[in-house]
């Protein structure tokens, strides 16, 4: 199976890491996210009324 | 020289000149770079959009502390959907059925997490060596059943990821070779094969995403048992 050749392991690991944090992490980095990230916002619970039936 | 089948696998090399740096590398410049407005292309907002998503989804189960993970896990999800959906192209080559680079990425993270544990909160970490409630006589061989399947989570992430791209590539090789094959011979049953590549291609789409997907969910799930 060529997958087992240990040739090319090193240099496929090497850029294999190059790539991911030198390229992909940087080009996500830039994109900014509008608004700030915060957990969920509990509203109060508002108070329960009935429609006044005539 | 008459190749096999397995051949497809071997790290590519054109006149000597090893191709595995084009081949890690393009996926990446199919990401595209956001411009400095406030509102960019549509590319660039779907990218943002889809980015979004993955990070709440993975970011969800976390804790604060796990929030740090954010940029590594969400571009590795990217790096692996983008390298093993271009796999799919015809002629091309697909990095991650290297055990080499599914390995170099398993190994050094799964590392990471578990020393993150040992190393903040060793107690809790190596709580989870036993589980709640398992009944004494049980307890020695349950700990040397837990280690063992904890030191084999980098073997099994980085597998994972190489069995089931690289069983996926063969077996569309395969049919598509006996669809060209049995076309001469019996162009009906040809139908049917090329019907079935049809729908394995599919399931190879699927695969691939999914393949990702699951490889940074158990990072993720290995970092939340530890941090």
């Amino acid at each position: 199976m060529p997958q087992l050749n240990p040739n090319p392991w090193f240099s496929t690991m090497l850029l294999t890491w190059f790539t991911f944090s030198l390229l992909i992490q940087p080009k996500l980095l830039s994109f900014t996210l509008t608004n700030n990230p915060a957990n969920k916002i509990t509203t109060t619970k508002p108070t329960p009324w009935t429609w006044p039936w005539t | 020289m008459n190749l096999s089948f397995f051949d497809q696998f071997s790290s590519p090399c054109l006149l000597g000149i090893p191709l595995i740096l084009p081949s890690l590398l393009l996926p990446a410049l199919l990401l595209p770079s956001p411009g400095n407005r406030w509102i960019n292309n549509r590319l660039s907002t779907i990218q943002l959009w889809f980015t979004h998503l993955i990070t709440k989804q993975l970011m969800t189960p976390l804790n604060k502390a796990g929030h740090k993970w954010a940029l590594l896990l969400t571009s590795l999800i990217l790096m692996l959907l983008s390298i093993n959906l271009l796999g799919l192209l015809p002629y091309t080559f697909t990095p991650t059925t290297q055990l080499s680079m599914n390995m170099a990425l398993a190994l050094p993270l799964w590392l990471a997490t578990l020393l993150t544990g040992l190393r903040n909160q060793p107690s809790a970490s190596l709580g989870h060596l036993l589980p709640e409630g398992t009944p004494t006589p049980l307890i020695p061989a349950l700990i040397m059943i837990e280690t063992t399947s904890l030191l084999i989570r980098p073997l099994a992430l980085g597998v994972r990821l190489t069995a089931n791209l690289t069983a996926g590539h063969l077996l569309i090789q395969l049919i598509s070779t006996a669809t060209i094959a049995l076309l001469p011979m019996m162009p009906s049953i040809s139908a049917l094969t090329a019907l079935i590549l049809f729908l394995l291609t599919i399931l190879e789409v699927a695969v691939a995403m999914i393949q990702a997907y699951v490889f940074v969910l158990l990072l993720s799930l290995y970092l939340q048992e530890n941090i």
